[in-house]
């Protein structure tokens, strides 16, 4: 052999053992569980695959910035929000009110909320589940060392009063009108975090200890999290009815798509409304539809094209929309027309508001009256500037895309000229944040309470807030703090009320339809209810049920 | 040949200074940051978002940011993930393996399939007309298009393989994991192979028509020992070349296959981070990726070197 021919042949076989051994380098993990993960079985009470969209930064409740559908599986809230947004006690025995004595309006202007425990609840570890959780909580978030994502609430708590092991007084030291939301994410066990630093007890973060029916058996980075029925449920032995829950990480919507249709994953929340229609005929699947608790809506920012602090201009632009056209042709009538951005879920809606019916004439003779003439190419003038502006979208949504387009339509049969411009989510959030934009079509998900003062109070636009249509009115503002310092819950639904009123007079944005929420899940599944709000549909995973 | 290694390993500090600074202003230059993920919760106030500014340090000015990320990298402190706060280096060391496991097998697929191809092209003009065809498909098609059209024939309607993922849970047997790499190492291969087939052939056809193979067809040595002894030996320094010039860019990831396969390796660790503006794990993972660049074409200049006599008296 020459030794060119040598040399060739080590350098194969290098190549070849390097690839082998990397190949080979993991294959020796053990088996996470022992029942079978084919391909195209179908669900069953032993395993429900679920294709999830995104992998979760963090399993700490309070610290992820995302949906806490599996969190929510292992930590539960105080109270949680049902299928009708309603306030449902979990971990507390009772919601506190004014009127059961839960809530009282102290003399100094502040509040005091007992919390009432549900007894016999324990934590996975079986150390039971007290008041001194609840206090940790609150000093834990106030203590400022840690980096839970919102303190909204707890930077108005004095202090917590823990009389006895299954009561918690919460000194606020103003009043908090959404008190009864916050705890929704649950209590940290102080046995197990006591004096340790947050940020870095990973071992916690990444698979926490809680009190819900399920607790997580195997987080596989980049694959999946495998959650297992936690002994000992306080609801009963008999529940959860499934077994293991596999929450598959598919950012790849096709992908999830795909296997969902091929049955390797058996459920999928929120179906994309694009993908509903191609889902409708598997015979494995059915769709479960709740109206959501968010609004799709075009945002006209005052303050970075004028022309949209005339409310004339605001009006005209809300009639010359064919809400209708837009639900029918493009949505497959899958959402409902909204007028405001309270949705008809709450108690606090007001649906005797001012509507924006599509009446282009209507839009015009508005323009007219405001100084708008029509320009030499069809798009209105005055004072030298033209009633043209950029309206941006996210991008990679094909139904909000064609939206855009339709607006673009419908605002140029008028006079106005709508530039459609794309942006990817990331970009997008930078760019109102800031105030950085003309116009906006978008959602807002809201919480279950109706608090919308970040979105309309006069002092809340950016950066101070999520007021990015800069609309200040006095009067508006007036109600909105007043209604978040009112607790009697009728009374506060009323000042919103009010408030839902002016602000369909005032028009800053062209609401459009609301956010219905589809989740595909098995056929046989019993139990499920979805959820309109972002407690998500794992809410009450512990009553659902395969039941063939 | 070690002078060429220390010079080169010289020259490399430098480069690797400047292509930090500029990886580090570009992504800083695109819209948006690591908290914007926060801003879809409603719950979220602004004062949340500047108490989290605060405290995650993206509040100091961008060339103290830079420097005392450089600082502390070239220490090998890679710092922590903007995501999930967890250690950078942690994230990206537990993504490679699948990451190998993917690009080795689909090159070892590559090789298999180039190189026969290749070689026969160069000589049989009907072997020539199949593969360049199949070389051209297999360079135009998009990979994602390619991807999702496997998944939808073999995972989908026929059902034979799965169509994502990097192994079933339960069962991990060897079986159940090289039917998870099938799908995604075909789709990566078929890109590889069908390039390479080309160069190899080119390489060949020239070789072919050189002086020396006469002499040795003279010498009454057989058809096939020309191909594969003769003419092979002289064309592998340029393929050589290609190939590890082409592995050095999957080193990086196989991002847009890794994505769609949802493969739990450092390509679509980076697809996720860069929808989150993870700044610390975007930085270590681009850094990582121009090392191997570098090194790998190192490693390909000096496997020339010894593969090629003649180059070596030129160095």
């Amino acid at each position: 052999m020459n030794p060119y021919n040598r040399r060739v042949g080590v350098a194969l076989v290098v190549a070849l053992v390097v690839t082998l051994l990397s190949a080979c380098g993991k294959g020796g993990d053990t088996a996470g569980g022992n029942v079978g993960g084919n391909p195209g079985r179908g669900a069953s009470n032993e395993l429900l695959i679920v294709g999830y969209d995104r992998e979760p930064d963090t399993m700490n409740r309070y610290a992820t910035h995302i949906l806490e559908d599996i969190e929510s599986c292992i930590v539960e809230g105080l109270v949680v929000a049902d299928e009708h947004m309603g306030v449902v006690p979990l971990l507390a025995s009772a919601v506190p009110t004014v009127e059961n004595g839960g809530v009282v309006l102290r003399a100094d202007g502040g509040m005091d909320v007992t919390w009432k425990l549900r007894p016999g609840v324990r934590w996975h570890d079986g150390v039971a589940h007290t008041s001194a959780d609840v206090k940790f909580t609150v000093d834990a978030i106030n203590k400022g060392d840690w980096k839970p994502e919102s303190v909204d609430g707890f930077d108005r708590i004095a202090s917590v009063d823990t009389p006895d092991s299954l009561t918690a007084v919460v000194h606020y030291r103003e009043v908090y009108a959404p008190y009864r939301w916050q705890f929704v994410r649950g209590t940290l066990p102080r046995h197990k975090l006591a004096g340790r630093d947050l940020n870095t007890a990973n071992d916690y973060n990444r698979a926490p200890l809680g009190t819900g029916p399920y607790r997580l058996a195997e987080w596989k980075t980049g694959e999946y999290i495998l959650l297992e029925r936690a002994p000992d449920y306080w609801r009963g032995d008999s529940l959860p009815h499934i077994r293991q829950i596999l929450f598959k990480f598919l950012t790849n919507t096709t992908t999830r798509i795909n296997q969902l249709k091929s049955g390797e994953v058996h459920m999928v929340a929120l179906v994309p409304w694009d993908k509903v229609r191609e889902l409708r005929d598997v015979a494995a699947l059915r769709l479960n539809q709740v109206v959501g608790n968010g609004y799709e809506h075009v945002s006209l920012n005052q303050k970075r094209f004028a022309p949209f602090a005339d409310v004339r201009v605001r009006q005209a632009l809300s009639h010359a929309v064919d809400r209708e056209l837009i639900v029918n042709t493009l949505l497959d009538s899958l959402v409902t027309i909204v007028n405001g951005p309270i949705q008809p879920l709450s108690p606090a809606y007001e649906p005797n508001v001012r509507r924006y019916a599509h009446d282009p004439a209507a839009a015009r003779a508005l323009l007219e009256a405001a100084g708008w003439k029509a320009g030499t190419d069809g798009v209105r003038v005055k004072d030298g500037t033209r009633l043209s502006f950029t309206l941006i979208t996210q991008a990679g949504f094909a139904i909000r895309e064609n939206v855009a387009q339709t607006l673009q339509q419908a605002f140029r049969e008028v006079g106005a000229e709508a530039k459609v411009q794309l942006v990817d989510g990331t970009s997008i959030s930078a760019l109102w944040f800031n105030g950085n934009f003309d116009a906006m079509l978008h959602w807002w998900q809201q919480g279950a309470d109706p608090e919308i003062t970040l979105f309309f109070a006069g002092d809340r636009a950016p950066p101070a807030g999520r007021n990015i249509n800069f609309l200040s009115d006095t009067a508006l503002t007036a109600l909105l703090y007043r209604s978040d310092r009112t607790v009697v819950e009728s009374e506060r639904n009323e000042l919103l009320k009010t408030a839902q009123r002016r602000v369909a007079d005032l028009a800053p944005e062209i609401p459009l339809y609301n956010t219905s929420k589809i989740d595909a899940i098995p056929k046989e599944m019993q139990g499920f209810t979805g959820n309109p709000t972002n407690a998500g549909p794992f809410w009450n995973v512990h009553a659902w049920r395969i039941a063939p | 040949m070690m002078r060429l290694v220390g010079r080169r390993l010289v020259q490399a500090v430098p480069l690797l200074l400047v292509v930090s600074l500029l990886l580090f202003t570009v992504l800083h230059l695109v819209p948006g940051g690591p908290l914007s993920a926060y801003l879809e919760n409603p719950n979220v106030r602004p004062e949340d978002i500047a108490r989290l500014r605060v405290s995650m340090g993206l509040d100091r000015p961008l060339p103290v940011q830079y420097l005392s990320w450089l600082a502390a990298f070239v220490q090998g402190d890679w710092g922590y993930s903007y995501a999930d706060g967890r250690p950078v280096m942690d994230r990206l060391v537990e993504r490679v393996p699948a990451s190998l496991e993917l690009i080795g097998a689909a090159v070892v697929a590559a090789l298999l399939a180039a190189v026969p191809a290749g070689v026969y092209a160069a000589v049989k003009p009907r072997v020539d007309r199949i593969t360049g065809i199949a070389a051209v498909a297999g360079i135009s098609l998009p990979v994602f298009w390619f991807a999702l059209l496997l998944q939808l024939g073999f995972a989908g309607l026929l059902g034979w393989l799965p169509s994502s993922g990097r192994s079933g849970f339960g069962d991990r047997g060897l079986a159940d994991r090289l039917s998870h790499l099938v799908l995604p190492a075909t789709v990566l291969a078929a890109a590889l192979a069908s390039a390479w087939s080309r160069y190899l052939r080119r390489a060949m056809r020239e070789t072919m028509g050189a002086p020396f193979i006469g002499a040795a067809r003279a010498r009454g040595v057989s058809e096939r020992g020309l191909l594969w002894h003769h003419a092979l030996f002289n064309a592998l320094p340029v393929f050589t070349t290609v190939v590890l010039l082409d592995v050095s860019m999957l080193a990086s990831g196989a991002v847009v296959t890794e994505s769609i396969f949802a493969w739990p390796g450092v390509g679509s660790l980076f697809v996720d981070s860069l929808a989150r503006r993870d700044y610390a794990v975007l930085m270590a993972f681009l850094m990582c990726g121009s090392v191997a660049v570098v090194t790998l074409t190192l490693v390909a200049d000096a496997l020339v070197l010894w593969l090629d006599p003649r180059t070596r008296e030129a160095a």
